[in-house]
């Protein structure tokens, strides 16, 4: 039971959800969900077993895992991006940017601490690649019921997740090092906790509408 | 003064909370512009179908038109002919050769006026199509139609005029505007003369048409309820982009300006 947390909980259903509603999919961005939430899950695991079981450092595993999380939320923002705009120069230009962030923050902090900077920074590129979402959206003449739509329901998701972990991302290194705690956990585990909750809601609810939109297409 | 860690947690708490609210309006906003988009889409398909449902009535205003002059021809002026060639064919005697010969060139006569009018009458059943192939020509068609009833002298004028617009269905709005205004002066006006000019200038198309008749009160034609044919006018140039602007001088006639900009 050491392993079931909110956060694994949460991210534990979202892969469930992505199983359930998108195996069928015949789009391969949106597909890529199941592959991607298993590998979350299994990180997830991972983490809390380095950190209450073996009592080693996760950050490595964490670091590692940014890779993915930036490749594949962006490639998922591209293909979003798609029916009204063509930014597949901007999602090269924008990777190679990151992993060259990424390496010289590790080779800065000497591979011995989260990447934050690189994180905080890929934080508010998705928040400004959220917003961007939404100008397309207004800008689009086009009516689209927002409610079961799913890009928006998915976008909304990382709006909430990135914008609201901002703070914590900014006073990273003060939570690492404080030792305030509440009920045994850090403030930052609080804030992650509601955070995962939000992000794997919306993105259940929009894998939901994705499945929805596919019935009603084929039937 | 030093902050304690409790309140920079707090603060942190606090800031995050404020982060996490912001997106929440910023949706709620997106999902009731998004609300307001698909009432305005509303709004333009019914503003279209309004103007599909004028556009089919003004087809049918044109076509009904078009039979009434052809049975009004018929009435008056075929089936004239056709009488007064029955009436002198029965008249014919044979024995009077001389007289006989002079009846049938009489008859030949009054049958080649009525092919003519035959002839005619089958080109203004082709109105629609007249219209198509240009307002200029679809009104003066109309205008010819109305000089051979020999009640109005036509002073028609084009000036500049080249092709008015590429969508037809605005040509046949404005024919059928053309159509309205004359027949209001044939049935109100009493006039003698009507002149009638289509020119273009700067990015707009003008049609003006005025009368010698008795002329009206606008004001007061447009509330009461036989206004309404003016109330059509204004509605149908207004649907197109357009304005109608009535004037009128009791006794000295009046004036209609239809002036669409394309």
């Amino acid at each position: 039971m050491i392993f079931i947390t909110i956060n694994t909980g949460s991210e534990l259903i979202c892969f469930l959800a992505a199983l359930i509603f998108l195996i069928k999919d015949k789009d391969p961005a949106w597909k890529l969900f199941i592959p991607y939430l298993l590998l979350t899950c299994i990180t997830e695991f991972t983490g809390v077993y380095m950190n209450r079981i073996a009592h080693i450092y996760n950050y490595p595993l964490y670091n590692a895992f940014l890779l993915f999380e930036c490749g594949i939320n962006s490639y998922i923002f591209y293909n979003l991006y798609k029916p009204y705009k063509k930014t597949g120069k901007w999602l090269i230009v924008w990777y190679c940017a990151f992993i060259v962030m990424f390496i010289a923050e590790l080779f800065s902090t000497h591979f011995t601490t989260f990447v934050s900077t690189t994180a905080t920074i890929m934080s508010v590129v998705f928040v400004f690649a959220s917003l961007y979402f939404y100008y397309l959206k207004l800008m689009d003449e086009n009516f689209e019921p927002l409610m079961f739509s799913a890009p928006f329901w998915w976008i909304s998701g990382v709006l909430f997740f990135y914008f609201g972990s901002t703070a914590c991302n900014v006073f990273f290194d003060y939570l690492a090092k404080s030792a305030i705690i509440i009920h045994g956990h850090s403030i930052r585990y609080y804030i992650f906790n509601l955070l995962n909750v939000i992000l794997y809601s919306f993105w259940s609810y929009a894998f939901l509408c994705r499945y929805l939109q596919r019935r009603s297409f084929s039937s | 003064m030093q902050i304690s860690s409790e309140e920079i947690i707090f603060l942190i708490g606090l800031t995050s909370l404020i982060f996490l609210i912001a997106p929440l309006f910023l949706i709620i906003y997106i999902v009731s512009y998004n609300r307001k988009k698909k009432k305005h889409q509303e709004e333009k398909l019914l503003l279209q179908k309004t103007y599909e449902n004028e556009l089919l009535k003004t087809q049918v205003e044109v076509q009904e038109q078009t039979l009434k002059t052809i049975a009004y021809d018929l009435h008056d002026n075929i089936g004239q002919l056709l009488s007064i060639t029955t009436i002198t064919l029965s008249s014919i005697n044979l024995d009077n050769k001389e007289k006989a010969a002079e009846k049938l060139a009489f008859i030949d006569d009054l049958t080649n006026r009525s092919i003519k009018e035959v002839k005619a009458l089958s080109r203004m059943l082709h109105a629609e199509e007249l219209v198509n192939r240009g307002l200029a020509a679809a009104i003066e068609f109309e205008l010819e139609w109305l000089k051979r009833s020999d009640k109005f002298k036509i002073h028609f004028e084009k000036e500049n005029f080249g092709a008015f617009s590429s969508d037809s269905d605005k040509e046949t709005i404005v024919f059928r505007l053309f159509q309205e205004i004359i027949n209001n002066i044939i049935q109100h006006a009493r006039a003698t003369e009507i002149f009638i000019t289509l020119e273009q200038i700067e990015n707009a198309f003008k049609l003006i048409i005025r009368d010698n008749g008795a002329g009206f009160n606008v004001e007061e034609t447009l509330k009461r309820k036989t206004g309404m044919g003016l109330h059509n006018i204004t509605k149908r140039a207004a649907m197109i982009g357009g304005i109608a602007s009535i004037t009128s001088t009791i006794g000295s006639g009046s004036e209609i300006v239809v002036t669409i900009s394309y």
